[in-house]
């Protein structure tokens, strides 16, 4: 029976089925909420409103030609869009929406897993440095390079804005900080500017405007995607929106108070604060213009980073006066 | 100042140097010189009346000789300066020397004409496929374009 | 690091071929080659085999964005060959489409900025206010990209005062617009960071590389063929020539941006001094031996013809040259120790018309037919059998 469980639990929810099917969604979202705001329709024909397109267009995608460069190391090629999905959909069953029980930890949830996660959402931008390195394109290869230098840029300060409230709750469980929160709402304020400075660097680990750099298409065309093609492209641009979905529901988790309320309330929860990320996340994309690489680090080094120390100091200091 | 106090001038300061002026409207002033002198005046042009901007240089094939006409302009009046070449022995001088910016008319008019341009920084050619065949210009009155026979690659005629 | 990208004939950023070979070092540009010659048509030498009026149409189809300004070039040399004089009303509505085309042309080029800086937001909004402009050409010439309106000695169509009254409205709107537009492009902090200081061109090599248009107008030259050269109507309206002097891509967006504004001012004028009166008269099928320049300020800069006539009615020699090719020179000096990411801004700043400034080869022989499995009659007589056996419509409507 365990078993079953379990396979259920890796398959269908919240494993591959599920995460597919959310983050097609999301990806519907994104795209409808970014068209209206550039006075477009989105989506509007497949489906309800346009609500199987992204789903179409996977399947469109996975029938469509396979392409492998000559020159390119074609295991590494080949394997690198699957370990992707692994590792977010890993990533994704951290989440304390599907294990709230704080008394019961389990093996996805334990004290500690907050940093797995944030491990687990920098795999596939190394990932995806070592897809555009393989494919051996000129294009790609800059597209890699930048990957990485981009990755200097806002990793850092994701990491000490993520951990500032988890400092304040006094926990390295998701779990926990959320019900901490859950408790003393009023101390989600704090950490409003932890809020800001992890969305921007969340929006910079999706390489989504301002910061699609690697894949600046009027630049380098395709950058790290440029060889990619057919299923393999299908499987990276599904690992982009589960790691959408998954970062969001990161920031729900910590900043936005979790989901509290079991299995149903909390899901309704889930998706009602993950659409809100979302929508805060595709505002910044369509109110900004792409911007240079070099301007991405400067712009993480001078402020982005110190703020984030600014704001850890701050919650350290409030800790201290906290009963 | 108007056109024909610059015609005065121009003809007192380069004296034979420019073979005729004319002056057939308003603004277009036509002076014709001798191609080994063609440098010379763009330069004294450029240098006593801020004549700088060239707008484009027109090959005409006239039969036995090329017709070569630099289109200047400046805010007062717009230069057109003339020269002939036999078209037995195209060479002209560069006027990069003088107007940098002219090298791609000259490439072009390389390409279209067969006109040798001599000290052209970049002779390469400018508009011409790198596989043109070797001594076919287009605008030469005698070119004229064969339609090539539509073959199929592959396909069974 | 040092290797060698290409940029091109075939690449997101270029709507039109055109090969770019950067040499670049990390993300600086070391060296530049641009390549032209993916976009030949002939159009010089076949306009030696057609007659004056076939050639107006000829010459409309240089350009897809800047038809009206070679027609136009060519309509008013001809007509000082031919020693025409169009009526004034002929006149006023020529250069009315004249600068409602170079707001189409400069609302285009501001939507294409924005999407290769990366700003798609900004780009949807310009290209949305760009169909006001486009419906108004529509609404005059009955057509949206090649306005066919010159005519040797004229115009073919004329105004009335139904239409007059939709373009004042047309104009109110884009004029607020434009303005809004001049407030993003300035200020949005992520755009200007990407814009500002971006592909210098100082103003000594913008002369000495003979650099046009809102191009050398950004870098501080104010060269302007309708002030300095004030053909037809153009003495009798008054407007500014814009200028910028930070002599990189923000000035060129000022630039551009100031013109619109200064064309409304001209359509306006245009409008009210509308003279009443014929549109047309009849031109000449030959015209008499000699030769004329013609200038005109497209939106992209100078564009010049020469024309030779030889008593037939056929020119001798028509000689074309695109503003696009005279800023090449320039593009090569600005990209010069710029980003790869500042290749599609730069280069885009000039607003490359690729097909303008390629016009005048012949047809390239059929070495590059690879691809093809049909013969081009072959092709044609099927579309004409099939578009004769199919079954008439009436009442079509799209699929939704």
């Amino acid at each position: 029976m365990a078993v079953v469980r379990t396979l259920l639990y890796l398959v269908v929810y919240p494993g591959l089925l599920f995460l597919f099917l959310y983050s097609t969604f999301c990806e519907w979202f994104d795209r409808k909420v970014y068209a209206r705001f550039q006075n477009r329709m989105g989506p509007t024909h497949t489906g309800r409103f346009g609500l199987l397109q992204p789903i179409a267009d996977f399947v469109k995608l996975l029938s469509k030609e396979d392409v492998v460069p000559e020159a390119a190391d074609k295991r590494l090629f080949a394997v690198l869009p699957i370990i992707g999905l692994a590792v977010v959909s890993t990533a994704g069953l951290l989440l304390p929406v599907w294990n709230f029980d704080l008394a019961n930890p389990g093996w996805t949830s334990f004290s500690g897993d907050i940093i797995v996660m944030l491990y687990l959402l920098s795999l596939p931008t190394l990932i995806l440095f070592l897809a555009a390195w393989s494919s051996t394109n000129l294009f790609s290869t800059i597209g890699g390079a930048r990957v990485l230098t981009m990755l200097f840029g806002y990793e850092v300060p994701l990491f000490l804005a993520v951990l500032s409230p988890a400092i304040l709750a006094n926990s390295w469980r998701l779990a926990e900080i959320a019900a901490f929160y859950q408790r003393k709402p009023l101390l989600l304020l704090p950490n409003l500017l932890a809020f800001i400075i992890a969305l921007i660097a969340v929006q910079a680990k999706l390489e989504r405007t301002p910061f699609d750099i690697p894949h600046a298409e009027t630049e380098i065309v395709g950058g790290t995607f440029t060889e990619y093609s057919g299923k393999k492209l299908a499987l990276f641009r599904l690992t982009f929106d589960i790691e959408l979905v998954v970062s969001s529901g990161l920031l729900a988790a910590v900043f936005l108070g979790g989901f509290p309320g079991g299995a149903v309330v909390g899901f309704i929860h889930f998706v009602v604060k993950t659409l809100f990320v979302i929508f805060l996340l595709c505002l910044l994309r369509a109110l900004t213009s792409r911007i240079r690489v070099d301007q991405v680090i400067s712009f993480a080094w001078k402020y982005l980073a110190p703020l984030a120390v600014l704001q850890l100091l701050a919650i350290i200091l409030l800790k201290g006066f906290l009963p | 100042m108007t056109d024909a106090e610059l015609i005065e001038k121009l003809k007192s300061d380069l004296g034979d140097t420019v073979e005729e002026i004319s002056n057939p409207a308003r603004r277009r002033l036509f002076l014709k010189v001798a191609p080994q002198r063609l440098l010379a005046v763009t330069t004294r042009l450029r240098d006593a009346y801020g004549v700088v901007f060239l707008s484009t240089i027109s090959g005409v094939d006239n039969g036995e000789m090329f017709e070569i006409l630099y289109h200047f302009s400046t805010p007062e009046t717009d230069y057109n300066i003339r020269t002939e070449i036999p078209k037995a022995n195209p060479h002209i001088d560069s006027i990069t020397p003088a107007i940098p910016g002219a090298v791609l008319y000259e490439r072009e008019l390389q390409d279209m004409f067969g006109i040798v341009v001599d000290g052209i920084p970049d002779a390469r050619p400018l508009v011409l496929p790198d596989d043109w065949p070797a001594g076919n210009f287009p605008l030469r009155k005698d070119w004229k374009h064969e339609r090539p026979q539509e073959v199929i690659p592959g396909g069974k005629s | 690091m040092s290797f060698q990208i290409p940029i091109g004939p075939q690449h997101p950023a270029l709507k039109e071929p055109i090969s770019l070979r950067m040499t670049v070092e990390g993300e600086v540009i070391t060296g530049v080659d641009i390549r032209l010659g993916y976009n030949h048509r002939g159009l010089e030498k076949l306009a030696e085999d057609r007659n004056w009026t076939q050639n107006i149409y000829l010459v409309e189809r240089i350009c897809g964005i800047c038809s009206h300004s070679h027609a136009t070039c060519y309509v008013q040399g001809v007509e000082k060959l031919m020693e025409l004089a169009p009526p004034k009303r002929g006149l006023y509505i020529r250069y009315l489409v004249s600068e409602l085309e170079r707001i189409h042309s400069h609302l285009l080029w501001l939507g294409v900025a924005g999407h290769e800086a990366g700003f798609d937001s900004f780009f949807m909004y310009v290209w949305r206010d760009r169909e006001v402009v486009m419906d108004l050409l529509e609404l005059i010439t009955g057509n949206r990209v090649h306005y066919a309106i010159n005519t040797l000695g004229g115009v073919r169509r004329d105004l009335d005062a139904g239409q007059i009254a939709k373009i004042r409205d047309g104009l109110v709107v884009l004029r607020k617009r434009s303005e809004y537009y001049f407030h993003i492009g300035a200020n949005e902090p992520s755009f200007v960071a990407r814009i500002a200081g971006v592909g210098y061109l100082s103003k000594e090599k913008a002369v000495a590389l003979c650099a046009v248009g809102p191009t050398a107008r950004a870098s501080g030259w104010a060269r302007d063929v309708r002030k300095e050269d004030p053909y037809a109507v153009y003495d009798e309206v008054d407007f500014d020539v814009a200028t910028a002097d930070s002599c990189d891509v923000l000035g060129r967006v000022v630039v551009r941006v100031k013109e619109l504004l200064e064309s409304y001012k001209i359509c306006e004028q245009i409008l009210d001094k509308l003279p009443p009166g014929d549109i047309a008269v009849k031109a000449p099928r030959k015209a008499k031996p000699g030769e004329v320049v013609s200038r005109y300020e497209a939106p992209r800069g100078e564009n010049i013809h020469y024309i030779k006539s030889n008593g037939t009615d056929k020119p001798e020699r028509l000689k074309v040259r695109a503003p696009t090719l005279g800023n090449y020179p320039a593009t090569v000096e600005m990209l010069r120790k710029g980003f790869i990411a500042d290749i599609p801004l730069i280069f885009a700043a000039i607003d490359p018309c690729i097909c303008c400034a390629e016009r005048s080869v012949t047809l390239i022989d059929a070495g590059s037919g690879e691809e093809s499995v049909a013969r081009m009659s072959d092709l044609r007589r099927r579309a004409i059998v099939r578009h004769e056996n199919a079954p008439l419509k009436r009442n079509a409507v799209w699929p939704l």
